[in-house]
């Protein structure tokens, strides 16, 4: 398992070379420029899209490159030392395509933000957002790379920081309960997951993860520190019984926010909770089928919320819940003993290509259900009466990212349910394809749901407000690349054949 | 010599409990608040005392003075406004609800007693050899006690602040002051510090628009609530 996530002793498979210097550009650029940007933004705040698509170039540039270092060179490998703390990040195949996902649905955010901030009510904290943004990214880069708890921790406290400040940046006194909530739950939270982290310290005397999967054994030393950490990460995450804060917080947040927190901030604590448990938990039995048992219920219930919310932000954040727990019902193939390697390469696949689909297609809804709010100004479903002949292209982005959400081909939700299905049926985890068809069913229901509303041609006509150039463009551009992943899905596939190999 | 060192760590300990139950549990929000700054000294001189200066400096700066700060800003005696200052918590638990919050620190007591069992061998034969390591672990648990139990966001968040010292010291007590635990510690000490700001920025803000009421309601909106 260890090796798919590119940590093995360097010693033993010296087979890795000393990353060249444009390689060393590029991570700077990729790790630090978001961050430069953002405070540059902050004195400066973009008031068109172009000026934020200039910046952004770069960045793409730094992603694109590590990808062809990363294709010619294999796993790649940095290493240094800081006051006797040794630091090293690793470049494998899944970092890569993380680490693309991230940079893509940030910078598509990016270009999304100076429309949102001209449209809505002029706020004074607007020009904070950009520095969070920046700083958000800049962490979810390191969270990709990273291969010590200490630099763990150091990203997934500044990305949980960055993700409070960005979701109060609105201001409204729901807003400011909801982040308060959502705040003292994450710090709590990383709390839990220091603690964990102190026992591994005590008892094993060491950080870096290449070094624990080789000193690890099972015990209770094990059990409680992987508690610990998922305890406080699948908070951070907002799996299942402890998803309650997670709609409050989307309801009253901007649109961009919302699309990047339920694209990646959530996706970077289940990252880690997987990447931590298959080096403390690697053969348990009862932890994943937990985990698992509660993603069947974070299906039904998910859908259930999202069926009956009568708010159009909701029944997106709800939608959240229950995509989540796909991911977790696949967790007794990706953990645990006897699987078979077949089916466990097949959930391995699956898993990752339906986490990135879903982070492109989540956000591209968002964005489109922002555009519907921002256009009619109404948040409820039923304020979207009437939109087919007025908004076409918003409902048609919305539908397209719902296609992925349903698992409809040729989306990348179709293909990776689909090898989830065949890992599944390999292993005889019947109730695991019955929770996935459940979930595509409820899916189906709620998506319709919104769309009978919206196509109600006898609804009065409003005035709608005419929205910038482009915003409905972004939003397309990510639902189509959801789209792609599932027609291209080889190429993705094959980089994580690559990982470590 | 032996026996002095270790009478200084266990005053040390006391002092540290005593002061966090009174910080945790006084309904008085100014004494409160005052006593979190005398725990986060008595915590400066524990990292003194466990061989750990720079840590010493960085609890003195970040805890002691900074997080200070930002609750005394948070009650509203540094830059009084146009709203009142925040005096006293007048919120109430129904008692069931607190009954279970209480049984669920316990079962948190337990398993990380358990778990330093397993760590640090032995802590059996002797557990009056770590005070520190004893008091950390009752401070978290009423720490986390008291999380569950209050409802008025301050003194959450002075919980909040509690808790990540009791776990401060779990942790220098198991894995000992070295590089990285000394790391650990500082880059939590930081994280607690902003969070903090973020939080006596956010109940301000919150009293400012809706009064001091707001700040019980748990993030449920008003109609629900009442």
């Amino acid at each position: 398992m260890m090796w798919r996530f590119g940590l093995f002793d360097s010693t033993a498979f010296d087979s890795t070379f000393e990353p060249l210097v444009s390689t060393y550009w590029a991570l700077c650029i990729a790790l630090a420029l978001p961050l430069l940007l953002g405070l540059l933004a902050a004195l400066f705040p973009p008031k068109r899209m172009w000026p934020v698509a200039l910046a952004s170039l770069p960045l793409l540039a730094s992603g694109l490159v590590l990808l062809f270092a990363f294709e010619q060179a294999g796993l790649l490998r940095w290493q240094w030392q800081i006051a006797g703390v040794s630091l090293s990040l690793r470049l494998n195949g899944l970092s890569v395509l993380l680490l693309l996902t991230t940079q893509w649905i940030g910078v598509a955010a990016a270009l999304y933000t100076p429309g949102v901030l001209r449209l809505g009510e002029p706020e004074p904290l607007s020009r904070w957002l950009w520095p969070l943004m920046g700083a958000l990214l800049s962490a979810l880069s390191l969270i990709w790379l990273a291969t010590d708890l200490l630099t763990l921790y150091i990203a997934l406290e500044l990305m949980g920081l960055a993700a409070v400040g960005m979701l109060l940046l609105s201001g409204k006194v729901a807003a400011l309960l909801a982040g308060m909530r959502y705040l003292l739950l994450a710090l709590v939270g990383s709390l839990a997951y220091l603690l964990g982290v102190a026992l591994i310290l005590g008892h094993w005397g060491r950080l870096d993860l290449q070094g624990l999967a080789d000193v690890v054994e099972p015990g209770p030393v094990a059990w409680i520190a992987g508690a610990l950490i998922g305890a406080g990460l699948a908070l951070k995450a907002a799996l299942f019984p402890l998803h309650g804060w997670l709609s409050p917080v989307h309801s009253n947040a901007w649109t961009p926010v919302s699309a990047l927190h339920a694209a990646l901030v959530i996706k970077a604590s289940l990252f880690m909770l997987l990447q931590l448990w298959s080096i403390l938990l690697p053969d348990t039995f009862y932890a994943p089928r937990v985990i698992a048992w509660l993603g069947v219920l974070a299906i039904v219930w998910g859908g259930f919320l999202a069926w009956r919310t009568d708010s159009l932000k909701i029944l997106v954040a709800s939608s959240t819940v229950a995509q989540l727990g796909y991911l977790m019902v696949v967790f007794p193939l990706l953990l645990g003993p006897d699987i078979a390697p077949l089916s466990r390469a097949l959930a391995w696949e699956g898993f990752w290509l339906q986490l990135m689909g879903h982070a492109f297609a989540k956000s591209a809804m968002f964005l489109a259900a922002g555009n519907l709010i921002l256009a009619t100004g109404q948040s409820t479903i039923k304020g979207l009466a009437g939109t087919s002949r007025r908004l076409p292209l918003s409902l048609l982005v919305f539908g397209i990212a719902s296609v992925t959400l349903m698992g409809l081909p040729p989306s990348s939700g179709f293909t990776a349910k689909w090898l989830l299905l065949e890992a599944m049926l390999i292993s005889q985890q019947w109730w695991a394809v019955a929770a996935l068809l459940v979930g595509t069913l409820l899916t189906a229901a709620y998506v319709f749901r919104m769309f009978r509303y919206s196509f109600d041609e006898s609804a009065p006509r409003h005035r709608y407000q005419p929205l910038a150039p482009g915003m409905d463009l972004i939003a397309l551009t990510l639902a189509l690349i959801a789209f792609a992943l599932g027609l291209l899905a080889h190429f993705p596939l094959e980089l994580m054949h690559g990982g470590g190999v | 010599m032996i026996a002095s060192f270790d009478a200084i760590e266990t005053v040390l300990a006391l002092c540290l409990t005593a002061v966090a139950l009174v910080c945790l549990f006084d309904r008085h929000l100014v004494r409160a608040c005052s006593f979190f700054v005398v725990f986060a000294s008595v915590m400066t001189l524990a990292w003194w005392q466990l061989g750990a200066p720079w840590l010493a400096a960085a609890e003195l700066v970040l805890g002691v003075v900074l997080t200070g700060l930002c609750f005394f800003y948070a009650l509203g005696r540094i830059s009084p406004g146009d709203s009142p200052p925040l005096t006293y918590d007048s919120f109430n638990e129904p008692r069931s609800r607190a009954t279970a919050r209480l049984l669920l620190a316990l079962a948190w007591l337990v398993m990380v007693g358990v778990a330093i069992r397993y760590v640090i061998a032995d802590m059996v034969y002797s557990p009056a050899e770590h005070p520190l390591l004893l008091a950390g672990v009752v401070i978290t648990a009423c720490a986390l006690a008291a999380f569950a139990l209050h409802r008025h966001l301050l003194r959450r968040l002075l919980a909040f602040n509690v808790l990540g010292s009791g776990v401060f010291m779990l942790l220098a007590g198991i894995a000992g002051t070295s590089a990285a635990a000394q790391a650990l510690i500082t880059v939590g000490l930081c994280i607690a510090w902003l969070g903090s700001m973020l939080g006596a920025l956010l109940i301000r803000q919150l009293v400012h628009l809706e009064g001091a009421d707001a700040l019980g309601r748990d993030g449920e909106p008003k109609e629900r609530a009442e």
